[in-house]
């Protein structure tokens, strides 16, 4: 079968102040009708350029092709070249022979337009349909893309629809035509696992039906492992390798290839271990190895909670009062020993990283108590709960908004030890050197500012401050969600590693099951404000029982392309919504040991 | 509907406060009403009975509310130097003005939204330095220089429109529009620098948005993503600004009207403090502060139009 497209060596320069910077060379590659190629890659790998090139939508950012063929074929037979392809002739392809989807679905609608218009307008441009025939058609688009009352939908705007239907919203878009050539640009990175399950599963199905090819850009092995036919691993703008799924993912040969595989945690990979492990690095197996085995330690209480309940005000009406709560968390208890992990996993919305908060009294709890190391937190005054926050430190998801871009990382690290009074002169320099080796940072970036350094390294940074009060609680909320894997991978072996040394305990609030089930001790679910199953790591993972757990462990894309989840449609349960009127008396939470430690919620 | 109903109540509260202030600020002014009625060289007794005839010996608390009784009724009282009645004075000044007003507003819409768009699509071109400069020139140059620029290109030298004067719109409407369109110009080259700057960069902004993406890889031509996808988003910031200016504009038409003898609500409070006529201004300050206001709702209510998520919100 004659390919629909063919990239033959690519290259796309950037004009920037100093000089043309090349974002993509040498790419070359073939997608057959029917086929899913995946591109995958890190973050500046030329993976979405490579995309983009297709559509010659690159050149709206400032790229142009400067170099290499890219042929399309046409619906009537003919083949397209399409760096010399007028603008008109490529208004015709774009959106009608190649429909794309884009990573965002709260910004990918125009949110002055309502869904019908935005659906209709693409047909009645491509496919000349009458205003009756083209809402006709959007409202089957919306039929088929499984959106829930499809006929309301279509007045509705954007800002009325959850992610996970915008996103259907922006499929049945890219479909509308149906084009011969989807590309996909990481469609569902920014979704819940379980959204991101059913937009996959989506894919597939039209894919299956239409008999369309599908370019699917993802930075992400396990969905590469769910969706591929064949992959293309790119690396700082140049393919590395290409292969079959299987190739790459059983016999990988290049190492960027094994590296990049192996520090992507697989789900299930942990079936039978008691204690966490390190992630694999290549080149790091040294270290590895050197690892002692983990001490037991005698379990020692650090943190408790008890009945921890954070309620939010909704204001309404022409006074502001009060008409309705956020229930984020409710009736929360647990506990975390000294050296260990726990684990709050859940969806968002659910109330993890409201309950970290809460703990550290960033945000202040409705009621419930909190005790760190014998003392109670909520019955701490302003003064010493300063004196508190020594002992409790937070690292937050994004690294470049958490550090201050106008202050030298130096500074940064060391003002929580001068704030506590803990050091200063020489002994607070001395402190700083010994911050920066502790986190693998080179004394030399002591001196650089946020922006000069990578987002691991920022992280590691981050990291740095958070330990300079030498705290025995840190709550890490989605610390390595922005990370690329390799280097998510880096960051979490510090942290491990920083546990065993120092005795830290972990909150570790994360939305990636993969990861936990590696690092943690012990896991808690949470939906809807309130844990739904905790207990140890291994008994959550083998054994879930409630069914929340279960359907978000079956949501979760593993990266082994043997085990496949994702070919019929996917339907979860939506989350409903944490609001309720101000006369709402929750019920308490009340579990039932099913294992030592193993709790699952009562209905 | 909640949104519309508590902006209305907060004109309400707010016009009641505007005749505090401007009931206030009157009343402590130096200067006797009186006096300046009859003259500092006048009889003390007959003073006195113009006083008492005025109301002027009431508590202050029975006069504000003579005052605001009279606003309400349509009974503004006598202007001092022109001896008509406010009401009617003030009606037919404002429509004058309101004609300079709406014009220069249109002018620097018409020209500071093309020229803003095009260089936010033009970011960081030639394009988009020719627009920023020109558009500091417009606000870095006072209102006046442009006027005296106007009168001199379009009156002198081109003879095109009059340089001077004021048509009662009722005779000759056309006429009207002749001579406003000058000082409006004027006005409104000074307005357009911050409606064009806004532009660009709401526009900027909304340029970078995905949708914007997703809207060309639909195959949508480059003028309808720009004109009709990005402008309908751009678009609600730039009359949000626009608004505020009426109130700039009213402080502007003070000097832009005198100078072109265009006898609207301009060159009316000019004359008003020249003269000291202290009803006259009180009215004066009350429908400017009135206009500015609800111009300002009328635009909150335009953008519940435009933009769908103030609706719910």
């Amino acid at each position: 079968m004659k390919d629909i497209v063919s990239v033959d060596h690519l290259r796309v320069e950037f004009a920037t102040g100093d000089g043309p910077v090349v974002g993509v060379q040498d790419v070359s590659f073939t997608i057959a009708p029917g086929e899913t190629l995946c591109v995958v890659g890190e973050s500046g790998s030329g993976k979405s350029v490579t995309s983009l090139s297709l559509m010659r939508l690159v050149e709206f950012g400032g790229g142009t092709i400067t170099q290499g063929a890219l042929t399309f074929m046409r619906a009537d037979g003919t083949t397209l070249d399409v760096t010399a392809a007028s603008s008109q002739v490529m208004g015709q392809v774009r959106g009608n022979e190649i429909g794309m989807i884009f990573q965002e679905p709260m910004t990918a609608l125009n949110p002055v337009f309502t869904i019908e218009r935005q659906l209709t307008d693409g047909l009645m441009l491509h496919k000349g349909l009458t205003q009756e025939a083209a809402s006709a058609r959007a409202l089957d688009l919306l039929k088929s893309v499984r959106i829930p009352e499809p006929e309301r939908r279509l007045r509705q705007y954007p800002h009325e629809l959850s992610g996970g239907m915008r996103q259907r919203v922006v499929i049945a878009m890219a479909m509308a035509c149906e084009p011969k050539l989807l590309i996909a640009d990481e469609p569902t990175t920014a979704l819940d696992v379980t959204i991101q399950a059913e937009i996959l599963a989506l894919i597939n199905r039209l894919k299956r039906e239409n008999g369309m090819a599908v370019l699917f850009i993802t930075h992400d092995m396990a969905v590469v492992a769910q969706m591929a036919d064949r992959v293309v691993v790119m690396y700082h703008g140049r393919i590395v390798e290409t292969g079959t799924v299987e190739q790459i993912f059983e016999n990988p040969q290049e190492n960027y290839t094994k590296a990049l595989l192996a520090a992507v945690p697989k789900l299930g990979e942990m079936k039978g271990k008691a204690a966490p492990e390190r992630m694999r690095l290549i080149g790091d197996e040294a270290a590895r190895a050197a690892q002692t085995a983990p001490k037991s330690r005698k379990p020692e209480v650090l943190l408790q909670v008890k009945n921890l309940t954070t309620r939010f005000p909704v204001k309404g009406g022409i006074l502001r009062r009060t008409v309705a709560q956020v229930h984020a968390v409710e009736d929360v208890s647990f506990t975390l020993n000294v050296g260990e992990t726990l684990a709050l996993v859940g969806e968002s919305g659910c109330g993890k990283s409201s309950c970290g908060r809460s703990i550290l009294r960033l945000i202040e709890p409705t009621s419930g108590e909190v005790w760190i190391g014998g003392r109670d937190i909520g019955a701490l005054n302003h003064h010493d709960l300063r004196r508190a926050r020594a002992d409790m430190q937070m690292v937050f998801q994004d690294p470049f908004a958490s550090l201050n871009p106008y202050r030298r990382l130096k500074a940064q690290v060391a003002e929580p030890i001068q704030n506590f009074g803990l050091a200063s002169g020489t002994d607070l320099e001395a402190r700083v050197v010994q911050l920066f080796d502790r986190v693998r940072l080179p004394r030399e970036f002591m001196t650089r500012f946020p922006h000069e350094l990578s987002g691991g390294q920022r992280q590691r940074a981050a990291i740095a401050r958070a330990l300079a009060v030498n705290p025995k609680l840190i709550v890490a909320d989605e610390a390595v969600s922005a990370l690329d894997v390799s280097v998510q991978a880096q960051v979490l072996n510090l942290m491990m590693e920083l546990q065993e040394d120092l005795g830290l305990s972990y909150l570790f609030i994360s939305h990636d099951m993969a990861v936990v089930e590696r690092i943690a001790h012990h896991v808690g679910v949470m939906y809807l404000g309130r844990i739904v199953e905790i207990g140890p790591r291994a008994a959550v993972f083998d054994n879930p029982q409630h069914p929340y757990t279960q359907s978000l462990l079956s949501a979760v894309p593993i990266a082994d392309p043997r085990k496949r989840r994702f070919a019929d449609d996917l339907a979860f349960k939506p989350i409903t919504s944490p609001i309720f009127p101000l006369s709402y008396q929750p019920a308490k939470s009340t579990y039932t040991e099913i294992a030592p430690g193993h709790l699952v919620l009562n209905a | 509907m909640t949104y519309v109903l508590n902006r209305l109540l907060s004109v309400i509260l707010t016009l009641f406060l505007i005749t505090l202030v401007t009931f206030a600020v009157t009343n402590i002014l130096p200067g006797d009403v009186a006096m300046m009625i009859m003259g500092t060289q006048s009889n003390p007794e007959a003073l006195a009975g113009l006083r008492e005839s005025l109301g002027l010996n009431d508590p202050l608390l029975v006069q504000y509310g003579h005052w605001v009784g009279g606003m309400i009724s349509g009974d503004w009282g006598n202007s001092l130097i022109f001896k008509k009645p406010i009401f009617e004075l003030l009606a037919q000044k404002a429509a004058a003005s309101a004609i300079i007003v709406a014009m220069s507003m249109i002018i620097a819409l018409a020209l500071a939204v093309p020229l803003g768009v095009w260089a936010a699509v033009h970011r960081d071109k030639w394009q988009d330095t020719v627009s920023s400069t020109s558009a500091l020139m417009g606000v870095s140059l006072p209102d006046f220089f442009w006027g005296i620029l106007m009168i001199l290109v379009f009156a002198r030298w081109l003879g095109w429109f009059p340089s001077s004067g004021f048509v009662d719109p009722a005779e000759n409407f056309l006429g009207t529009l002749r001579h406003a369109f000058l000082p409006s110009l004027a006005l409104g080259l000074g307005l357009m620098a911050h409606l064009t700057r806004m532009t660009r960069s709401t526009m900027t902004g909304i340029l970078n948005q995905e949708f914007i993406r997703v809207a060309r890889a639909k195959g949508l031509a480059e003028r309808t993503v720009i004109w009709r996808y990005a402008l309908a988003n751009a678009i609600g910031p730039v009359i949000t600004i626009a608004g505020l200016q009426i109130g700039y504009l009213f402080g502007s038409i003070i000097v832009m009207e005198s100078l072109f003898g265009y006898t609207g609500m301009g060159w009316l409070t000019y004359q008003a403090l020249l003269n000291r006529d202290l009803p006259l201004i009180q009215s004066t300050v009350f429908v400017i502060a009135a206009v500015v206001m609800l111009t300002n709702l009328a635009v909150d209510l335009l953008y519940v139009v435009i933009d769908p998520r103030i609706r719910l919100g």
